[in-house]
């Protein structure tokens, strides 16, 4: 009885809060604040509420709309909107099948980092000594601890993509936690996951909230959010600043994937899904900016105790070289005293010219950092420079894992919910079948734990959803919009939730939102043409830093691979579907004939 | 007499003062960073401070070359600085114009390095002899690394969670079937014995005892 009627969420108010939790993610708190820095500040939140209203929500209603209509996963829901168009619901699908693969990854780190925070004196704290015990690993003195850490004792990174070595058994370990802890939650599809939503959804605010009081608090976090939000009006005359809000406010929202398709399959038909597609797109919103805050106060802490670190070793310098007394410089004369010292022993000021390094606050707060070295890198550097390091560490990292695990809630849904409406796999259990995909994910994404996997998940991350995305998400606005007809739609919607979409709604979805993706579109192909060969940020061991590195024709292939068999999906099942329609006609065509003959 | 004896001090003295100067070949210098190490219980530095380093590191060299008794005296003090540094040479007990071997003092220092911090509540960073490098301690390393333990822990809940996830509705199937099963077994049984009650009532004859109803109270109560 239970396997013939479609399972449904307990409440609304679960499917809302599976819907926040996949749409607020790692992107929230590792992309947005570097965005909000690069382009002026607080004056890139004009272009990215601009944008929140013009793409933002209007496609992610449509999305709902489109789930809870035709209550099947992004296959099937394609498929009965217009059969030549079902290959959309299979390139979501395999773009779906790519960020699983790689995002378990970032949950596998956080596992790692989580696990070492157990520690009295946090391992990414200190340098370890080398065998002769005489000072630090050569490695480690050359970059910083927590860069340290990070490549070498959590990824032990290959200086190339070429060089590949073994798994990492750590790693691997804790992939395998990531990926038995997804199974947990999805074991039951959506009863299960109805009921974990409720803790991955509100957890990481509590989290925010915790970090936010403790940020504000800290020394020198008042630079970082001044930094941030003084407003830089002249940004928004850079097309560029446009741009990147509107594909934040895309990848952000985690259109595309299916996901949001298939949360909204289950829900029942009269659900009032417009005002939960605007409150759900505000929440995502105010996250990424009360991120931001919380990121900032910590830049501003981390930039003030480097500056003031190197104010310090500037300090001693001057104290052993000229043999002045001790409480004679302190910090804050730090600069006077360098003048003072260049003009009555010039000589000997020169030759320690090379040593004495520039302490500034500006190139401090400045260094903009984004992305997974902004989360296990710059984090980690001032986590363990507040007091009472493994409790922040520990709140930290888990807070990073409700908010990957949340959204692989969202994006093993969306392979599972469309493959599950076939008749082939609706006989097999449900847990069977979570787990069968659970373990081949698994098998796979153990690449990514070798010494190179770094690299392959950068390309993963850089090329395996981005592209396509912008193509399947422009495909199901002109589909809707054309093909299928915004005058069916509109009378669909009508059906479930008793009234007509707005005039808003209709122009964003017939206008706006279909000019904006093509021109991203368009502006994400000149890009790949006009940016030469890729290339990737490889981890130099001798000199401790980051190498830009062109990608190996293998890669270079591998990253065509990727964009093309997402895409492909379209007009290859367009074709088929044509193919198959003709044979079908022809068939009866003959049957036809054949019988007014026999007749 | 009185004479030789202050031309033979000043003599040592400028003996001493040659052994003594920066950049010698046999000496070390020396740098203590009091205020950073100890804050606001810094203790002034003074010829007292100094007497006891000279103490302490003579102390040092008995430890490490047995049998030749060095005196406060074997070691000679230069070129202070306010920033509390200064350059030392020792000399050899038998001979005081000969200085002891760089190997032999650094070798000394080194053994009893702990010692000398301890005696001026510093560290290895705090009291610097420039040019010895201080061996750094051996890394604590466990047998099974911490964060193992709490993968262990974490990983066998989150399997416990799983089974009994899998489990649970198998067993309360089963044991539904089986409650079912018993009840429906009772009532067979007990429908059984009231109709032979019934019955032997009947025959004893006690009068009209409606057996139909009986029967579909039974029914009913189903």
């Amino acid at each position: 009885m239970g396997q013939d009627a479609r399972p449904n969420w307990d409440s609304p108010m679960q499917f809302v809060l599976a819907c926040v939790s996949y749409a607020v993610g790692l992107g929230n708190v590792w992309r947005f604040p570097y965005l909000c820095q690069m382009h002026g500040g607080g004056g890139f939140l004009i272009p990215y509420l601009i944008m929140l209203f013009l793409e933002g929500v209007p496609l992610f209603y449509l999305e709902l709309a489109i789930g809870q209509k035709m209550s099947l996963g992004s296959i099937g829901a394609w498929t009965a909107i217009s059969p030549y168009l079902g290959g959309v619901g299979l390139a979501s699908v395999v773009t779906s099948l790519y960020l699983c693969l790689y995002y378990n990854i970032i949950n596998a780190w956080s596992f790692w980092y989580l696990f070492h925070s157990f520690q009295s004196v946090l391992p990414w704290a200190e340098c370890p000594i080398n065998s002769n015990r005489t000072g630090p690993t050569e490695e480690c003195e050359k970059a910083t601890p927590t860069q340290y850490f990070f490549y070498r004792e959590t990824l032990n990174i290959a200086p190339s993509i070429e060089e590949n070595g073994g798994i990492h058994g750590g790693q691997a370990l804790c992939l395998l936690l990531a990926w038995v802890i997804t199974y947990l939650f999805i074991v039951r599809g959506v009863k299960s996951t109805g009921k974990v939503v409720y803790f991955t959804a509100t957890f990481p605010y509590a989290v925010l909230l915790i970090y936010l009081v403790r940020g504000i608090t800290l020394h020198g976090a008042i630079n970082g959010v001044k930094f941030m939000f003084t407003p830089n009006m002249e940004h928004l005359a850079d097309p560029n600043t446009w741009i990147n809000a509107a594909t934040q406010i895309f990848f952000s929202l985690g259109l595309g994937f299916g996901s949001l398709i298939a949360f909204a399959s289950y829900n029942h038909y009269n659900n009032n899904f417009e005002r939960q597609a605007i409150v759900v797109s505000l929440i995502n919103s105010g996250t990424s900016i009360f991120a931001s805050i919380v990121t900032f106060s910590i830049y501003g802490f981390k930039a003030t105790v480097n500056y003031e670190s190197c104010l310090e070793r500037t300090r001693v310098l001057l104290l052993n070289t000229f043999n002045i007394a001790e409480d004679n410089i302190n910090i804050d004369n730090v600069f006077e005293w360098i003048e003072k010292l260049n003009t009555t022993y010039p000589e000997q000021f020169a030759k320690l010219n090379n040593k004495l390094e520039e302490c500034d606050l500006e190139t401090e707060l400045s260094s903009a950092v984004e992305g997974a070295g902004l989360a296990f890198i710059v984090y980690s550097e001032a986590i363990k420079n507040m007091p009472l390091p493994q409790l922040w560490s520990v709140l930290y990292f888990l807070m990073l894992l409700m908010l990957g695990m949340g959204s692989m809630l969202g994006n093993v849904t969306a392979i599972i919910t469309p493959l599950r409406d076939f008749k082939v796999m609706s006989h097999m259990s449900s847990e069977l079948f979570n787990g069968l995909v659970c373990v081949f994910c698994l098998l796979l994404g153990l690449g990514f734990t070798t010494t190179s996997g770094n690299y392959w998940f950068t390309i993963f991350n850089d090329y395996g959803a981005t592209f396509s995305l912008l193509f399947i998400v422009l495909i199901e606005v002109i589909t809707v919009s054309y093909i299928y007809g915004l005058k069916r739609f509109e009378k669909d919607i009508e059906d479930m939730l008793g009234h007509r979409p707005n005039w808003y709604w209709k122009i964003m979805w017939s206008i706006t939102s279909p000019l904006l993706l093509i021109f991203l579109f368009i502006i994400y192909i000149v890009k790949y043409i006009n940016g030469g060969t890729p290339t990737y940020q490889a981890w130099n061991k001798e000199l401790g830093t980051s190498v830009v590195t062109e990608y190996p024709v293998f890669g270079q292939l591998f990253i065509g691979l990727l964009l093309v068999s997402s895409i492909s999906c379209v007009p290859l099942t367009a074709l088929y579907v044509f193919c198959k329609k003709r044979k079908l006609g022809n068939h009866e065509k003959r049957e036809h004939t054949v019988s007014t003959v026999s007749a | 007499m009185l004479e030789k004896i202050l031309l033979l001090f000043c003599l040592s003295s400028a003996l001493a003062e040659n052994l003594c100067r920066p950049d010698a070949s046999n000496g070390y210098k020396v740098r203590l960073s009091i205020k950073r190490a100890l804050g606001d219980e810094a203790y002034v530095w003074n010829q007292d401070e100094m007497f006891l380093f000279r103490a302490t590191l003579a102390f040092a060299m008995r430890n490490h070359l047995s049998g030749q008794d060095f005196q406060v005296s074997n070691i000679l003090v230069c070129d202070e600085t306010p920033r509390v540094s200064f350059w030392f040479i020792v000399t050899s007990p038998l001979d005081a114009t000969r200085p002891v071997g760089k190997e032999d003092v650094e070798e000394a220092i080194r053994k009893s390095r702990s010692r000398i911090n301890s005696a001026f509540l510093l560290t290895d960073q705090t009291l610097e002899f420039i040019g010895i490098i201080p061996t750094l301690a051996a890394p604590v390393s466990p047998d099974t690394p911490p964060w193992l333990i709490v993968f262990g822990v974490v990983m066998g809940s989150v399997g416990a969670g799983i089974i009994v996830l899998l489990v649970y509705p198998v067993v309360h199937k089963r044991l539904k079937k089986d409650e079912e099963e018993e009840e429906l077994e009772e009532e067979e049984g007990e429908e059984e014995t009231r109709r032979v009650k019934t019955m032997e009532n009947g025959a004893a004859g006690d009068g009209a005892h409606n057996l139909s109803f009986t029967d579909d109270e039974r029914f009913t109560q189903m």
